[in-house]
């Protein structure tokens, strides 16, 4: 038993070598793409494919949970004759945690399976090996444009699910519940700051990066045959998805650190 | 007495070659696939690896071009050692290969055109399109398939897979292509065209072949040089005609495709074939 522990826990600082090397060099090869005109179409591509097309999905995840939101605080503010203050409930929620954390989710399970099945699809069958037998780096050529477009675009999908997730809000809340439409959004208006929506769009760039280089990295190093190309998908989908809950709660504490240090110097001045 | 033999052959060849291993020893894990090999590639040449499946035939071709890293020993080309070089520096030595791999390798998201054009676009800045869709036309006219551009790998067949990606292999105007079972999968027609087409590369551009196969009649029709791997060790090694006449029984039962004594007593050991058991009463082969 002791000896099978020991096994599982080398190899899993191993794995965590090999990923960290992974990400050093997709960070070191994607500064010095930066320069490097040909890199710009490639990016461009994948920003359709991963950024574009995940667009429709996740502003119906946003506009679902505003929705959702409304429906579930509003017995509970009513008890407390606070239902006009439902705004602030739902816009700041979706904002700073809902709408990054759904939409960063949702990116994972449509995009980060996508990924690790197309370059594990790759891998077994020698493309990524015909890629550096060209004398190309594989990972500037498939992993930076993939790494590149996930981290830009993510915080654009964060407020495409933020906006329509305050839409679905407001419509559950002033047409369906009957809240007054001025009183809505003035709690909210007032509620809600300027660094809660910033927060929750840096966050967009933290999540788009993790689930991008997990996805690819999985899709690289997946095991041989249709089942090892399956099996790194599941494996990358869950590592992206424990990824996110942890980069959110680690950046929820870092942001709180500094709104507290910070922000309210900037407002003074 | 094999061993010698195969170590002065070698010693003869090393003033012309171009790929060289050194004491290459290559484990996964605890499984040695190549043991201590040591091999000269000559300039010009054709040289055949063949050798029983899983003998190590294509980890061999993989460290040439140092897809894979030995665990021990060196490769050098030319006179520059570079299994020890780091991948960037490694991208420009692999310019000098090319390598037709098993199953093609094309890329799927790219039709033929851009598969070809791939390592052109990659090395090159263009500037003129027209030049390139004309070197594309002339490596494709080389391989039979000029009129093939727009076609995407899933709608050609095996033997135009393989014949386009030896297109792409030559794209570069490689020293040095390496073919991994180049006929393997083909019917007769199919692969003695791809033969001739490794013939024909040698004899009018002058590049050297590394062919891995266990296609006898494809060793001896292109093979200047013939190599046999087996468990890991280089077991014979010279001409058509030296492997041809190779007293070694494990050389002679491959050449011949003969199954081995230890194999059919296994065969006998396992019994008859059992009858179907759960077949319906009704059923009738």
């Amino acid at each position: 038993m002791i000896e099978a522990l020991g096994s599982k826990t080398i190899k899993g600082v191993s794995n965590l070598g090999r990923f960290s090397r992974f990400v050093g060099d997709t960070a070191v090869t994607s500064f010095w793409s930066c320069i490097r005109s040909r890199t710009y179409p490639l990016i461009w591509v994948q920003m359709n494919s991963i950024g574009v097309q995940s667009a429709p999905i996740v502003m119906i995840t946003g506009a679902f949970v505003g929705m959702i939101l409304a429906i579930q605080a509003f017995n509970q503010l009513e008890a407390m004759g606070l239902e006009e203050h439902l705004g602030v409930l739902i816009n700041v929620s979706v904002v700073s945690e809902f709408g990054p954390v759904l939409a960063a989710v949702m990116l994972a399970g449509r995009v980060g399976g996508a990924l690790t099945a197309e370059l594990g699809t790759m891998k077994v069958t020698e493309q990524i090996d015909a890629v550096k037998s060209m004398g190309t780096d594989p990972i500037e050529y498939l992993v930076v444009p993939r790494v590149m477009a996930c981290l830009l675009l993510m915080p654009f999908l964060i407020i495409y699910a933020d906006l329509l997730g305050v839409l679905g809000g407001y419509f559950v809340s002033v047409i369906h519940l009957g809240i007054n439409s001025r009183a809505y959004w003035s709690f909210s208006a007032n509620g809600v700051e300027l660094w809660d929506v910033m927060v929750g769009i840096v966050k967009g760039f933290f999540f788009g990066g993790a689930i991008a280089s997990i996805s690819c990295y999985k899709g690289f190093h997946c095991r041989e045959g249709a089942q090892g190309v399956g099996q790194a998908c599941t494996e990358a989908f869950v590592a992206s998805f424990i990824s996110i809950l942890a980069l959110d709660l680690a950046l929820a504490l870092i942001f709180k650190g500094i709104y507290y240090s910070f922000w309210p110097v900037s407002v003074m001045l | 007495m094999v061993e010698n033999k195969v170590n002065n052959s070698m010693s003869e060849k090393t003033s012309n070659g171009l790929i060289t291993l050194k004491n290459l020893t290559k484990k996964f894990g605890n499984n040695v696939v190549l043991d201590n090999i040591s091999l000269t590639i000559e300039k010009g040449k054709t040289t055949v690896v063949i050798g029983p499946s899983g003998c190590g035939k294509t980890v061999l071709i993989k460290h040439l071009i140092v897809l894979l890293r030995p665990s021990a020993g060196e490769v050098y080309f030319g006179k520059q050692r570079i299994d020890n070089l780091p991948e960037h520096e490694l991208d420009k030595i692999r310019t000098h290969y090319g390598f037709l791999f098993q199953g093609g390798a094309l890329f799927d998201s790219l039709n033929v055109a851009g598969n070809i054009m791939f390592p052109i676009t990659q090395h090159r800045s263009v500037t003129n399109w027209d030049e390139i869709d004309g070197l594309v036309k002339m490596k494709l006219a080389l391989v039979g398939l000029d009129g093939f551009q727009h076609y995407y790998p899933a709608k050609l067949s095996g033997g135009q897979k393989k014949r386009v990606a030896l297109a792409r292999a030559i794209a570069l105007n490689p020293e040095v292509v390496l073919y991994d079972e180049p006929t393997t999968g083909l019917d007769p027609i199919r692969a003695d065209i791809i033969n001739e087409l490794i013939l024909k590369l040698q004899r009018e551009l002058g590049i050297t072949s590394v062919v891995v196969t266990h296609d006898m009649t494809s060793a001896y029709k292109i093979g200047d040089r013939i190599i046999m791997l087996d468990n890991g060790k280089i077991i014979a090694d010279g001409d058509g005609e030296h492997i041809h006449s190779n007293p070694h029984p494990v050389v002679q039962q491959f050449i011949k495709g003969q199954v081995g004594e230890d194999d059919l007593a296994a065969l006998r050991m396992s019994g008859t074939i059992p009858q179907p058991q759960f077949l319906p009463e009704d059923f009738k082969p």
